[in-house]
């Protein structure tokens, strides 16, 4: 079984030394004269108007732990798709009581507005 | 030694070294990447000992969804790197105690219990084998009453990310074109009948008043 997974390590081993020699390449040969205005951060032709650390509203909190949550729904269905045809009925009501629980979750969230922007 | 130990060592060294970074590195955000680092080696690992569906949905969940949060909270949190260390020698002893209780339990635990000669290697499957079809096969059947409180902490999830988060905004002022088109006469306008007095009575009421 895992020499099926044999060419996907071929892959990775294979995308690392492209990426590494691409890197290391023209780290070697491009010209290196760096100077202090070459140096500087700036911001379309300005200098720095802020720290780019800046805080971001906690909304995007909201989005991402919504997202999160029907991630692993989805991931729940991935082996109940592929043995549907094996667990029979019983298996299939299963998931739909999974998945009415979780409809009740999106219908309160959907009322409650936490899917709106503003 | 065989290849597949080489790859489960290599993957196993690539984990420890990304986890070592995640709490050594001083900059929050190359931590969270090392965190990512540390998650595909870890699927990676899980490979190896042949849990394909958990690797899988390692990288998926974890990757893709846990360190989006994890870099929202380093974003949200503004963190001062030198206020985060003034407390270090304060804490210092305190941290120092729990970490080297932690080690002598894992210590303890393990060296009595756990060594590689004590469990067998796991059976070596076909091309063919799908590790989940045997999960699914289990899960929706044998296991069906965890799997569907799976669902319960799935949708308390949902409503503590609400409660926590949400905050009262103010009701939007936004225009419903369907009920501006279906507005009749009616719905706007009152046409109230009333006797049309006369200028002199009128006048009357007002002295009246007056």
């Amino acid at each position: 079984m895992l020499a099926n997974y044999f060419p996907i390590l071929l892959f990775i081993v294979v995308g690392l030394g492209v990426g590494a020699v691409a890197v290391s390449v023209g780290k070697v040969l491009a010209p290196h004269k760096p100077y202090d205005d070459k140096l500087a951060p700036y911001e379309c032709g300005f200098e720095a108007f802020e720290d780019s650390r800046m805080k971001f509203d906690v909304r995007y909190y909201l989005v991402a732990i919504l997202f999160i949550i029907f991630d692993l729904e989805i991931a729940f269905l991935f082996p109940w798709a592929i043995v549907l045809d094996e667990i029979g009925a019983f298996g299939f009501w299963a998931m739909m009581g999974f998945l009415a629980v979780l409809v009740v979750g999106f219908i309160y969230e959907w009322k409650k507005g936490a899917l709106e922007w503003e | 030694m065989t290849f597949l130990q080489f790859a489960f060592y290599f993957f196993a060294s690539v984990l420890v070294f990304a986890a070592a970074m995640v709490v050594t590195i001083r900059n929050p955000v190359k931590s969270a990447l090392f965190l990512v680092l540390a998650f595909f080696s870890a699927a990676c690992v899980w490979i190896t000992l042949q849990a394909e569906f958990l690797a899988i949905v390692l990288v998926l969940v974890y990757v893709g969804a846990v360190m989006v949060l994890f870099l929202f909270v380093v974003m949200m949190l503004d963190i001062n790197i030198a206020e985060l260390r003034a407390g270090f020698t304060r804490y210092l002893p305190v941290g120092g105690v729990v970490a080297v209780l932690l080690v002598v339990e894992i210590v303890f635990v393990l060296a009595r219990t756990f060594s590689p000669q004590q469990f067998a290697n796991p059976p070596s499957h076909a091309a063919d084998y799908s590790n989940t079809r045997e999960l699914g096969e289990l899960l929706y059947t044998t296991y069906v009453y965890p799997f569907e409180i799976a669902a319960f902490i799935l949708l308390v999830a949902i409503i503590a990310a609400i409660a926590l988060t949400m905050r009262a905004r103010a009701p939007r002022k936004r225009i419903d074109p369907v009920r501006q088109v279906q507005t009749r006469r009616e719905d706007r306008l009152r046409i109230v009948k009333m006797k049309s007095a006369s200028r002199t009575a009128h006048r009357d009421q007002q002295d009246d008043a007056s």
